[in-house]
């Protein structure tokens, strides 16, 4: 039997036709097309399909997409600012520490951190180094040994509080 | 102008992964699309009576089911391989297991259906009929005489037995003051790309196109050739989400699988491993067993070692020698010694077969070394650090040659320790050691070294198999093209796919200071193609190819381009082709200037300004290969050969705190000394030696594979395996010192898995010294809670010796 769910996905409207089964991260990436979620255990471990639903962190693989039937989800994809036509990609802090602190190198588990750092630094704006590996310690990266991941996330507090206290 | 090269220019690559815009197999779609899911083994050893698939091909939804039956009657077995030297008969070895499966999650059958859910769903309607066998779990049951053999044409499961030796070893232990004894023991792992297995495949009467994240994608080219018996086939290589090797060799059964798929449907087949089909069968390091000699001086002279090397390949033939020729890369690690030889056996167990992993046997290697200079100052009451020095190969003896014939072209090991010594505070160290002695946590600290060799020479393996009638493909080649296109923009397709190492930042650094253009108008088109790109037997991600091949590559086909450029140029200009200067994209000679846009426009598009002579175009290519290949890119009669060509090495000190309660062990420092040559990316060279460090750091605390004595596989999930987290991986400090090498390009060496070589052995180090008031030594990895909670509380060797492969879940 299949349901039909509608949500809004990166601020725009999106309905399907879905099993009960069917997880949220397969939604995105095969009903939607949205692929930068990226599953990597789907059972939870990896955070490699981390995405925010009505503002919360979760991992895709651990949702059905039913659940979020009315909701509001945010992935990897809607992160940066906009991709007006003839304008330049605007990046959120986040991603751009990410670039400029060389924190990553294959790029899979890369949307899930972005991902997760955003919805950390949301909560904590200035997190120590301790706090940031609580924090991340359920997103798993087999590259990089997570240093330049946390230098990126520092960086990125430290430019979206300059961010704010500029605003 | 300062140069690209040296500087920590901007990735090139990171852009489109914080976007989700990198594009990894699982990302495309085909037209008419199928899915397909693949049946595999519960259990570890046991004959194939009966695969039935009716039930399932009956079932709506489902397209069509590959079967051992179809594997045997439409494909031809593999051929044995480069890594399966030794091996005394010919195995045919097939997509699917045949007859017989040897390991849990073996492969046995496909099936292919409209939807992802629908193929799993198919997989429960595939009947196969097994009659169980007895499973080996440990080497020692399976090397048993009496053990019924897993591959009947070999009569026993030792499935190979051999040595090398270099200098008079018997003559060196005749000499010796003393001779040091030790058991060691490397457990399985893997190094879990976070991105599994992954094919898609298009079979038309055209050609077979493949995409498909192998690391190595000749393996995948020549398997599908072999099995498949096609000419026209293409190998795509995509984004690859991590492969450490991982992406090497067991991934040309589900190429040949989804490909064979995808002929017998006429339809487009993608098929996605998922993480416990990974753990299972995905492939393994190899589990090493060492019993040591080392003969020495009492002043900690290290005159010889004999090594007997027990390994344990797990359940296939195909990957038999690989953990044992790769000793040859590190086997005299960083030192002096003149005398050794190796013993190895390897045994077949019911257990994942083993492949390439961050270093493969060099890990195992150096451990020996390291846990041996350990052992040696215990026993003589002499500083470990000391002893290392008394054997270290002397800076003035570079480029040095060790006795097996691998040249390290550059390096200073002293200075390496120095450095080391001083980033991480050895004597205060040691001060806050005596000032927490008696408390509940016990501070340790270990100090190694180590070579990351580089390059790829497949004739080392002739050293163990002279009479091996094939010559694997000896040294390297790789090719690179770069071209300046009508516009004047800089593009460029590399011979080699990568899998994370920043190839497109990198090389687009090296193109910029010869062509004379800023990196941001360097740009990387496509991606591996086998029918595109230059490649040749170097294009794997492995054994940092990239850095020695590519590099060469990248550095002719834009040097040869500067020249084109300069030839067009002159004319142009009327000028003297010396006279010219090139920067930021525009050639200036005396008082006149031309950019690359114009001479794009004239090398394509106007042949009337060209000079005559010219061929038209700005693109050039170029396949390079070690210069310094010789000597001995062949073994000599000494069993004498060049197991790669460049020799980066570090030193590693780990400080940890050991929970006398628990168990438990901290990483609270680590520090890295490295020489990788000459540095093009710095902060792209930091991250491959972090992620190899934080990889050798975990394994030595814990994560692994363990198997119930059933030969079940318990740790089919990232959990249960032990993978480290931000909490457990300790912050790594690195510092660089860079000699560069005098037989590369750019006096570049190798910079990728090297840190996971070491980092083992420094982890046992500081464990050992972390206990030393306990008296406990450390030989066996890994050193979970459980292994050290037994050290310390007298039960270590009682569990190594009966729970080898279980003792991280058994207590």
């Amino acid at each position: 039997m299949k349901h039909t769910i509608a949500l809004t996905v990166n601020g725009e409207a999106c309905s399907g036709e879905v099993e009960a089964r069917t997880l949220l991260v397969h939604f995105l990436r095969e009903h939607l097309g949205l692929t930068g979620t990226h599953v990597g255990c789907v059972v939870g471990e990896c955070g490699a399909c981390s995405v925010l639903v009505d503002g919360a962190l979760v991992k895709s693989c651990l949702v059905l997409a039913v659940q979020a039937d009315g909701g509001t989800v945010t992935t990897i994809e809607g992160l940066s600012m906009s991709d007006t036509p003839g304008k330049p990609e605007i990046l959120h802090a986040v991603q751009e520490a990410f670039i400029d602190r060389f924190a990553l190198q294959c790029g899979f588990c890369t949307p899930g951190f972005v991902m997760a750092v955003h919805a950390l630094l949301a909560r904590l704006p200035d997190p120590t180094e301790n706090q940031i590996r609580q924090e991340l310690s359920s997103n798993l990266c087999m590259c990089t040994g997570y240093v330049q991941i946390v230098e990126a996330v520092r960086e990125a507090a430290a430019r979206l509080r300059a961010k704010g206290s500029g605003e | 102008m300062t140069p690209y090269v040296g500087a920590s220019v901007r990735s090139r690559e990171a852009p489109r992964h914080v976007t989700g815009r990198g594009r990894y197999v699982d990302d495309m779609t085909l037209p008419r699309m199928l899915h397909a899911c693949i049946v595999r083994s519960p259990y570890a050893h046991a004959r194939l009576v009966q695969v039935d698939a009716a039930r399932a091909v009956m079932t709506p939804g489902v397209k069509a089911v590959v079967t051992p039956d179809d594997v045997q009657r439409l494909t031809r077995p593999f051929k044995p391989g480069r890594y399966a030297a030794g091996l005394r008969v010919a195995i045919s070895e097939y997509a699917t297991a045949c007859g017989k499966v040897r390991y849990v999650g073996e492969p046995i059958a496909m099936v292919a259906a409209d939807t992802p859910a629908g193929a799993e769903d198919a997989l429960d309607l595939i009947d196969v009929e097994y009659e169980p066998l007895p499973a080996f779990v440990t080497t020692a049951e399976a090397a048993v005489a009496s053990a019924p053999a897993l591959y009947d044409e070999l009569g026993s499961n030792v499935a190979w037995q051999g040595h090398v030796s270099y200098g008079d070893v018997d003559a060196a232990f005749a000499r010796a003051d003393r001779i040091v004894r030790e058991n060691l023991k490397v457990h399985r792992y893997s190094s879990t790309p976070l991105e599994p297995f992954a094919c898609l495949a298009h079979a038309t009467p055209e050609g077979l196109t493949i995409w498909c994240n192998a690391q190595s994608p000749d393996v995948v080219y020549e398997a599908l050739a072999e099995a498949l018996g096609l000419e026209r086939v293409r190998v795509i290589v995509p984004d690859v989400g991590g492969g450490f090797g991982q992406k090497i060799h067991l991934i040309r059964k589900y190429a040949v699988l989804t490909a064979l798929m995808s002929v017998k449907t006429g339809r487009p087949v993608k098929w996605i491993e998922d993480r416990s089909e990974h753990m299972m069968a995905g492939g393994h390091s190899c589990e090493q067993e060492f019993d040591v000699e080392a003969a020495v001086k009492a002043d900690g002279e290290v005159l010889g070692l004999k090594i007997r090397d027990t390994d344990d390949v797990g359940g296939s033939v195909s990957t038999l020698t690989i953990h044992f020729t790769n000793k040859l890369n590190n086997l005299f690690n960083t030192y002096a010694v003149q005398h050794l030889r190796l013993e190895g056996r390897s045994v077949l167990t019911n257990k994942c077969p083993v492949v390439p992993n961050r270093g493969i046997g060099k890990p195992g290697m150096c451990f020996v070394w390291e846990r041996t200079m350990d052992a040696v100052a215990h026993e003589l009451g002499l500083d470990p650090i000391e002893v290392r020095r008394r054997n270290l190969v002397q800076k003035e003896q570079f480029p040095y040659t060790t006795p097996n014939g691998n040249i390290h072209g550059s390096g200073d090991y002293q200075a390496l320790l120095d450095r080391v010594l001083a980033n991480v505070g050895y004597d205060q160290v040691r001060q806050r050691q005596q000032e927490q002695a008696g408390g509940n946590m016990l501070l340790g600290i270990g100090v190694v070294i180590g070579v990351e060799p580089g390059g790829r020479n497949a004739a080392r393996d002739m050293a163990i198999f002279p009479e091996s009638k094939q010559m694997p493909g000896a040294g390297g080649v790789e090719g690179a093209t770069v071209k300046i296109e009508r516009n004047g923009s800089v593009v460029f397709t590399l011979g080699s796919p990568s899998c994370g190492q920043s190839h497109e930042t990198t090389a687009s650094q090296i193109i910029a200071d010869v062509l004379g253009v800023a990196p941001s108008r360097v740009w990387l088109v496509g991606t591996f193609d086998t029918a595109l790109s230059p490649w040749g037997v170097s294009a794997a991600n492995s054994g940092n190819n990239f850095h020695l091949y590519d590099v060469g590559a990248v550095h002719g086909a834009a040097t040869r381009l500067r020249e084109k450029v300069l030839t067009l140029a002159a004319h142009a200009l009327d000028a003297d082709k010396t006279s010219l200067q090139i920067a930021d994209g525009v050639v200036h000679g005396r008082g006149a200037t031309i950019s690359f846009a114009e001479l794009g426009k004239i090398a394509y598009a106007n042949q009337a300004l060209q000079p005559a002579g010219f061929e038209p175009g700005l693109e050039a290519t170029y396949y390079h290969s070690h210069p310094h290949a010789n000597p001995l890119m062949l073994p000599d009669a000494q069993g004498r050969v060049r197991a790669q060509y460049t020799f980066s090495s570090a030193a590693h000190a780990a400080v940890v705190e050991v929970d006398r309660e628990t168990g438990r062990v901290r990483v609270v420092r680590y520090v890295i000394v490295s020489d990788n040559g000459t540095l093009i990316n710095p902060s792209v060279v930091d991250g491959q030696i972090y992620g190899s460090a934080a990889h050798g750091i975990s394994v030595a605390l814990g994560e692994g594979f363990v198997y119930g004595t059933d030969g079940q596989l318990l740790t089919l999930t990232l959990l249960d395996y032990g993978k480290s987290t931000t909490l457990e991986t300790p912050r790594i400090d690195v510092e660089h010192y860079p000699v560069p090498d005098p037989f590369t390009t750019l006096g570049q060496k190798a910079a990728g898995e090297g840190a996971a070589i070491p980092s083992p052995a420094a982890i046992a180090s500081a464990v050992e010294d972390a206990l030393a008031p306990l008296g406990v030594r450390v030989r066996h990895l890994p050193l979970s809670p459980e292994r050290v909670w037994g050290l310390i509380n007298g039960v270590g060797g009682h569990l190594s010796r009966t729970l080898p492969d279980a003792t991280r879940n058994v207590l």
